[in-house]
């Protein structure tokens, strides 16, 4: 089994809407930058996090999904699926931080969480992953200062770290499948694959 | 399993780390557990009381996990003190700069439940074999 690992978006691009240099970010990855930069991404039952220092303006977003397990104990606080959640928080959050963020200006906004995929069998998927990123940030006692989360719509938002101003659209309606099938793909390789680094070396 | 009285110190600068860690311990049936939210505090705990048992985070701020690490060896009353590192941080330069530090195992998050529990049985069956 392979290891799940969080990884730095690599599809960077010009937004000419914007004016600005841009960075597209996929289930199971983040970006962060101190730029004006805006970083993109279409959520369905996934979340992201726009955590920035609210003094500084550096800032980054995630993407992920908690793993749908089959264990009765999925949603206990240290559940693999729950672990997997904390982590993928945690290396967006330690990139701020490492990079000059300080933890009492963070702030965030949250997004995702629709209930937009209907061959999940587990029905509250968005709803799980909704309510995990906002106790999570409760819990570390992150300021949420704006959220847009549940419904039935995805939703593409567009992230400026240095201003904190994000945007917001529904897609009510999609042109294809692209959105659902990313995010299957990275459903089912949460599943199969252990959620577990393990190296040894002592 | 060792001694279920042992006591453990975890430092982690997220708190739903520590409560993570802290209820992985409870499972595995040590309850005997404080937190400490970076090394600098970690380090000051270690020093006022009787661990016997270290599971640190990496980078944190104050002091990261790595300088405790170093700092914990370089204390003559606590340096024979197991370390055992669990972090985000899975890059070969990282563990061997942990494994030079001192640490007695390294774990890469997001890890789980089973592979705490192997590596917390190696460092006491490690420990117990040099005390012998």
């Amino acid at each position: 089994m392979s290891m799940i690992v969080e990884e730095v978006a690599t599809t960077l691009y010009f937004d000419r809407t914007f004016d600005c240099d841009a960075a597209k970010i996929s289930p199971g990855e983040y970006y962060f930058t101190d730029k004006h930069m805006v970083i993109v991404t279409v959520l369905g039952s996934c979340v992201s996090a726009c955590v920035r220092d609210s003094i500084t303006g550096i800032g980054g977003m995630n993407h992920f999904m908690l793993p749908d397990s089959a264990n009765a104990d999925k949603d206990s606080p240290v559940s693999e699926s729950m672990r997997y959640g904390s982590y993928a928080m945690e290396v967006l959050i330690n990139q701020l931080l490492r990079n000059g963020a300080r933890r009492e200006n963070l702030e965030a906004k949250i997004f995702g969480g629709g209930n937009v995929l209907k061959s999940f069998t587990t029905t509250n998927v968005g709803i799980r992953n909704a309510s995990f990123v906002k106790k999570f940030l409760k819990d570390e006692r992150i300021r949420v200062i704006g959220e847009d989360l549940l419904d039935v719509f995805p939703r593409k938002v567009y992230f400026f770290p240095k201003t904190g101003k994000v945007l917001v659209k529904k897609l009510r309606q999609l042109n294809n499948n692209t959105l659902f099938e990313r995010e299957e793909a990275y459903a089912s390789k949460l599943k199969t694959n252990d959620v577990g680094g393990e190296i040894d070396l002592f | 399993m060792a001694n279920p009285n042992t006591k453990f110190l975890v430092v982690d600068d997220f708190s739903t780390m520590r409560r993570i860690v802290r209820n992985l311990l409870k499972e595995l049936g040590y309850a005997n557990v404080d937190e400490a939210e970076d090394g600098a505090i970690g380090l000051a705990k270690l020093k006022g009381g009787d661990f016997e048992f270290v599971i640190s985070d990496w980078n944190m701020p104050n002091m990261d996990g790595l300088m405790m690490l170093i700092q914990i060896r370089k204390d003559p009353q606590l340096a024979s003190l197991p370390v055992l590192m669990v972090t985000a941080e899975a890059k070969k330069e990282n563990i061997i700069a942990a494994a030079q530090a001192g640490a007695n195992g390294y774990i890469v998050k997001p890890f789980t439940a089973a592979t705490l529990d192997e590596k917390l049985a190696k460092i006491f069956e490690k420990l117990e074999k040099a005390a012998a």
